[in-house]
């Protein structure tokens, strides 16, 4: 059957995922895609293009029609293209995401995810927010006088890997070590051809710096995450090399999107004056719904896939087994259908419910950390900081169609003198 | 005995609390979770589902006092700030 997109323009202006406007500016692009094909045939890439709200949300609960295999059966070169010569260090990579928690289906992933759910429930993660709350403060308190930081790179990326460090029990002078390795794995997200180079030495990298942690935790388990991982394997749920890609997994996972949501959550309080003002006059009262609202404005991730494993009707579409998936939680958060005034920025806006850490059984396991994380940043910048002022007139993103990932963040504030 | 009340305003269908106490949440047609039989299984089971809930949508509460057993009495609080926030 011929899938091929006659609406309006060309398939090619459509389905151009990678196209330097839809990079930069993707809102405009998938809610007019959204207006006229919600579950839409992507003819460039192969696979279908989900952008309403509802049936996001309906492909998000129903894991048995869509597989998480999506690296482990994957037979695609990688995109953005790498330099042939490095294609072998693609297996690697393939092979170390293979084995982690997000590429499972039922019934591994519950048995896989229960040995750290409870790590990560919202009761236990707020035990944890006082001491976010510090390191914080540290580093705001460190920022300030200076006048200048670039966000990504002074504020976004120290901050998550100090507390990701903390929750797995490493010691705190191995902070640069981790800090270097959590660096590398974010080649991940990267356009370069060479960047399975550094990404490789990254997951390299933090498998050997975690196999020493895992041995001693295997046997003398602490309260820790790499005890909570390692139990997997003393409970036979998890083979070595599983516990191991998982620490990794969750070095990256809590890296690259708490990194994005403190970016674009910023990057939408220095365009919306108004809103900051109104945080920085009470951040106790809003820094809840404030990171709320950043989160559904612009997701730290803006899309999702999976593998149809069952054959499936979705809005008149036929989804057949073997064919990709791809949501845009980006589109599905400005669905008129289900926020009012979506293109709105209103950090007093009640019910949220973004998608933004999914829904279903492959809901973000690190979402109440992510949300304390969010929260104690806005709500230490508003406490101390005025205005800002970004210094380029336009903000560059990493060339990636899963993460929405500012480049570098130059600002600037005022400091009396 | 006690009382369970799911908010499926809050309610993701993240289903630990149907992996966790099956004797008392089940999914209903949209996938969210519904209680079956709040006395389907053993207190400690629903009070682990319901801590274990992701968006704390799951309470707990005793039947005969109504005293709320999950979220914790003083706990309770910080939940209904967070009332209608996620899917």
């Amino acid at each position: 059957m011929p899938r091929t997109v006659r609406a309006t323009g060309s398939s090619a202006d459509v389905d151009d995922l990678f196209a330097e406007e839809v990079i930069a500016r993707p809102y405009a692009h998938f809610v007019r895609l959204r207006e006229r094909d919600p579950v839409h045939w992507n003819e460039k890439f192969g696979l279908w293009v989900v952008t309403g709200y509802d049936p996001v949300v309906w492909i998000l609960r129903h894991h048995e029609l869509f597989s998480s295999a999506v690296i482990r059966g994957a037979e695609r070169a990688p995109y953005p293209p790498v330099l042939p010569e490095d294609a072998p260090l693609f297996d690697e990579v393939r092979a170390f995401r293979a084995d982690q928690l997000v590429e499972q289906d039922r019934p591994e992933h519950l048995e896989q995810r229960r040995t750290v759910h409870s790590f990560f429930t919202p009761t236990a993660m707020e035990a944890w927010r006082p001491f976010v709350r510090r390191a914080v403060d540290e580093l705001l308190d460190e920022l300030w006088p200076r006048g200048r930081m670039n966000v990504v790179t002074d504020l976004a990326a120290p901050l998550p890997v100090r507390i990701i460090a903390r929750l797995m029990g490493v010691p705190r002078e191995d902070m640069d070590t981790l800090r270097g390795l959590a660096d590398s794995i974010l080649h991940l997200n990267r356009g370069e051809s060479d960047r399975l180079r550094p990404l490789t030495e990254g997951i390299r990298g933090i498998v050997e710096y975690a196999r020493p942690f895992v041995e001693e935790r295997i046997d003398d388990p602490g309260d820790d995450l790499i005890s909570a991982l390692a139990r997997g394997e003393a409970d036979g749920v998890f083979t070595r090399h599983q516990v191991l890609a998982n620490t990794g997994l969750m070095l990256f996972a809590g890296h690259e999107t708490t990194m994005n949501l403190i970016c674009n959550g910023l990057r939408a309080f220095i365009e919306h004056p108004a809103q900051w003002d109104r945080l920085r006059a009470d951040p106790d009262r809003f820094a809840r719904t404030a990171t709320e609202e950043c989160l559904r404005f612009d997701p730290p991730v803006k899309s999702t896939q999976r593998i149809v494993a069952r054959e499936a009707e979705l809005c008149g579409k036929t989804l057949s087994p073997g064919e990709r998936i791809r949501w845009i939680i980006a589109a599905a958060n400005r669905d008129p259908s289900v926020f009012q005034d979506p293109d709105r920025f209103d950090i007093g806006r009640r019910p949220n419910p973004h998608l933004s850490f999914g829904s279903g059984i492959h809901y973000c396991l690190g979402v109440a950390l992510a949300r304390i994380e969010g929260q104690e940043v806005f709500r230490g910048l508003a406490r101390r900081f005025g205005r800002f002022e970004l210094e380029p007139d336009e903000l560059r993103y990493q060339p990636s169609i899963q993460f929405r990932s500012i480049e570098s963040m130059p600002v600037t504030w005022s400091v009396p003198a | 005995m006690v009382r369970v009340e799911v908010d499926r305003g809050l309610c993701v269908g993240n289903a630990m609390c149907v992996a966790t106490a099956p004797g008392v949440f089940a999914h209903n047609e949209n996938r969210q979770s519904t209680v079956i039989d709040a006395g389907g299984d053993p207190a400690a089971l629903v009070l682990e589902a319901a801590a274990n809930c992701p968006v704390s949508a799951i309470r707990v509460l005793d039947a005969e006092t109504g005293r709320s057993l999950f979220p914790p009495e003083g706990a309770a609080r910080e939940a209904e700030a967070d009332e209608g926030m996620t899917p």
